[in-house]
């Protein structure tokens, strides 16, 4: 009798493991777009990659609300990787797990550089929000939404070139792919005419007295930094640096306003930024991206790196539905690299885009943006 | 002039590595170990401050605060993790040290989100002008309280029951046992004097830059312990110089722009330097092995 009852649970189990099976192969059959994107969302530089996974749900569920592409729903992946670059190749490998077609990249340069390379093996397509450094795109399958750190150096520059400044002080870290980059291609495009006082930190640094001290007679210090070293050297300036100086940084300078415990009405200086979003706007697509964004997840993470985001969302869709309309066939059993090589005609042949981060975008076939830039002032003298 | 102010931020900033030295030299030289987790009781002590100030309490408190939670921290570190490894290879100790800073980074990034909050209240704002000449009050404040308690150290391990004792199991934990002297309560004492004096150093590195991450401690505990080497580790004194030393050089490169990108290698060629000429270190007691 006992060995009648082992027999039949035996049986079961085959059964149930065979029914597994195939409840595991049905799942293969791919019923949505997987997007992936990895990025900060602990740590140190999490406002960042907090918007872009808020923003970019965000118009994936718009798109899906709108009965996705020919009603087929999208899906995002996305992944922390703390701002380093060891922990996207496992994040790299999960995304492809659940199948994904297309990315945002990573979030943040150093971890995006490491995503570029892996992606590249695979040949799958990314079109990063906020990556910036030049190599980033080095790729053919690899296109950037913000401009590049080599863009940033050298729009700045034609912006302090116009400002009739005898001299300028630059601060910036020389260890960071983001930081270097930028002042690489400002030094080479700021006109010869302006001196400069330099003044640079490595690694996790926080004491800048000595920098500082080199840059307090500047009445305009460039900083191509992310805000945290540079609440950290605004708070340690006051009453060193003159109240008039102007402090002018590049994105990374998005969210400083909001960082915790840090007051920057406190600060004397103005405080500005390069950018392609208007965070203040009140009318067009970014007016209403920030109205959206508020209303869903407050106003703690609203940023150009969200708004970046939820364009790039929105132009994977845009080509790919410009791809379709044109007879291309897609659907969700494509591999990721036939879908690259659909979405990189679109960006190659003259697909254009308008978002909240700039209208009429336009992509090189190097992968780099071109639109237009808006200076953006975060805080005003006094 | 800019080499003299150069000077002096390198000899505040030099105080605090050589305070965080301090715990790791003292530490070493009694349980004979490298406490890789020093640098993020720093750290620990600096979120600790934060939950105070951010509840209202003043700075004073927050300070008082984070000296008691670190001494029990550290003690409490000593006792669960330590201590059974006493008399464990080296290597285990270390790694659990390694594992232990892991730790308390990776709670204070759970407590801390993904905030780097800015302690404005701990700051201290103001300088003292003499002429075009300017010395920050924070400047000051660093180096006071650097000769304060070098001089308190110095007294205690020289003259205080407890310090003497100290002494006598650096030198030989085997024979101090002997003599009747209780090992396990001067390892935690010196767990104790460590720990308090990280979070004084915390206190100082905050407030002259206010914001707080989870990685505060780690490169200022990696300097303080070359610094800690460059002296030769054991000793009180080399601490401090060490630790002043490696000040003095950061400041003055970050000054030089040539050199200014090449600041951390140059503060750690000065270890290699150090440990290929003097490997004992400038005031470590050169020990020959007996074979």
């Amino acid at each position: 009798m006992k060995r009648t009852i082992i027999k039949v649970f035996a049986v079961c189990m085959c059964l149930a493991l065979l029914a597994v099976s195939f409840a595991g192969c049905k799942k293969l059959e791919k019923d949505t777009y997987v997007i992936g994107v990895s990025g900060p969302l602990t740590g140190g530089n999490s406002g960042y990659g907090v918007a872009v996974k808020n923003s970019a749900q965000m118009a994936v569920d718009e798109i899906n609300e709108a009965g996705g592409l020919d009603g087929v729903k999208f899906e995002l992946v996305a992944l922390d990787d703390q701002h380093d670059a060891s922990k996207v190749e496992t994040n790299y490998a999960s995304m492809m797990d659940k199948g994904m077609h297309v990315a945002l990249g990573c979030v943040t340069t150093n971890p995006c550089l490491e995503f570029a390379a892996l992606s590249k093996t695979d040949n799958v397509f990314f079109l990063t929000p906020s990556a910036s450094a030049n190599d980033v795109v080095k790729e053919d399958n690899a296109y950037q939404m913000c401009f590049a750190d080599g863009n940033q150096g050298s729009v700045a520059a034609k912006y302090v070139n116009g400002l009739e400044l005898d001299t300028i002080g630059i601060f910036y870290k020389s260890d960071d792919a983001y930081s270097k980059g930028i002042y690489d291609q400002f030094k080479a495009s700021l006109d010869d005419s302006i001196d400069t006082v330099e003044a640079s930190f490595v690694g996790d640094a926080t004491d800048f007295s000595t920098q500082i001290e080199a840059l307090k007679d500047c009445s305009f210090i460039f900083m191509p930094i992310y805000y945290t070293p540079a609440s950290n050297f605004m708070l340690q300036a006051k009453g060193k640096v003159a109240d008039t100086a102007t402090y002018y940084g590049c994105d990374g300078f998005d969210g400083i306003e909001s960082a915790d415990g840090f007051d920057i009405s406190a600060i004397p200086q103005k405080v500005s930024m390069l950018s392609h979003f208007n965070s203040k706007a009140t009318d067009g697509k970014a007016g209403e991206f920030i109205t959206k964004y508020t209303e869903k997840y407050g106003k703690d993470t609203l940023n150009q790196f969200g708004a970046s985001a939820y364009d790039c969302v929105y132009a994977i869709y845009n080509a790919m539905k410009a791809a379709a309309d044109a007879g291309e066939d897609i659907s969700p059993n494509m591999t990721a690299s036939e879908l690259c090589e659909i979405l990189k005609a679109q960006f190659n042949g003259g697909f254009t885009f308008s978002g909240a981060t700039g209208t009429n975008i336009k992509w090189q076939s190097s992968g780099y943006v071109d639109k237009e830039a808006i200076a953006f002032v975060i805080k005003e003298q006094g | 002039m800019d080499f003299l102010t150069a000077l002096i931020n390198g000899l505040s900033s030099g105080g605090t590595y050589a305070i965080i030295a301090l715990g790791y030299t003292m530490v070493y030289g009694i349980a004979k170990m490298l406490n890789f987790a020093h640098g993020d009781i720093i750290m620990i002590g600096g979120c600790v401050m934060y939950s105070v100030l951010s509840a209202k309490g003043n700075p004073l408190l927050a300070i008082l605060a984070a000296v008691v939670f670190c001494v029990v921290l550290g003690v409490t570190i000593e006792k669960l993790a330590y201590k059974p490894l006493r008399g464990a290879a080296s290597l285990a100790v270390l790694i659990t040290a390694i594992s232990m800073s892991y730790l308390l980074q990776s709670v204070a990034q759970i407590y801390l989100k993904s905030g780097t909050p800015a302690l404005s209240a701990l700051r201290l704002e103001g300088s003292v002008n003499i002429g075009s000449f300017r010395i920050d009050y924070s400047t000051i404040l660093t180096l006071a309280v650097t000769i304060v308690v070098m001089v308190a150290l110095s007294l205690f391990v020289k003259y205080s029951k407890t310090g003497r004792a100290m002494v006598a199991v650096s030198e030989d934990r085997d024979a101090a046992l002997l003599m009747g002297i209780n090992t396990n309560f001067i390892i935690t004492i010196t767990f104790a004097i460590g720990s308090a004096l990280a979070a004084i150093a915390g206190y100082l590195m905050l407030c002259k830059a206010p914001i707080l991450t989870n990685t505060l401690g780690s490169m200022p505990g990696i300097k303080a312990f070359a610094a800690a080497v460059i002296g030769g580790i054991g000793s009180i004194p080399g601490a401090m110089l060490g630790g002043i030393l490696l000040g003095v050089v950061e400041s003055i490169s970050y000054s030089i722009p040539v050199l200014a990108p090449f600041t951390e290698a140059v503060e750690f060629s000065i270890l290699i330097i150090i440990l290929l000429v003097r490997p004992s270190g400038i005031l470590g007691k050169m020990r020959r092995e007996k074979v």
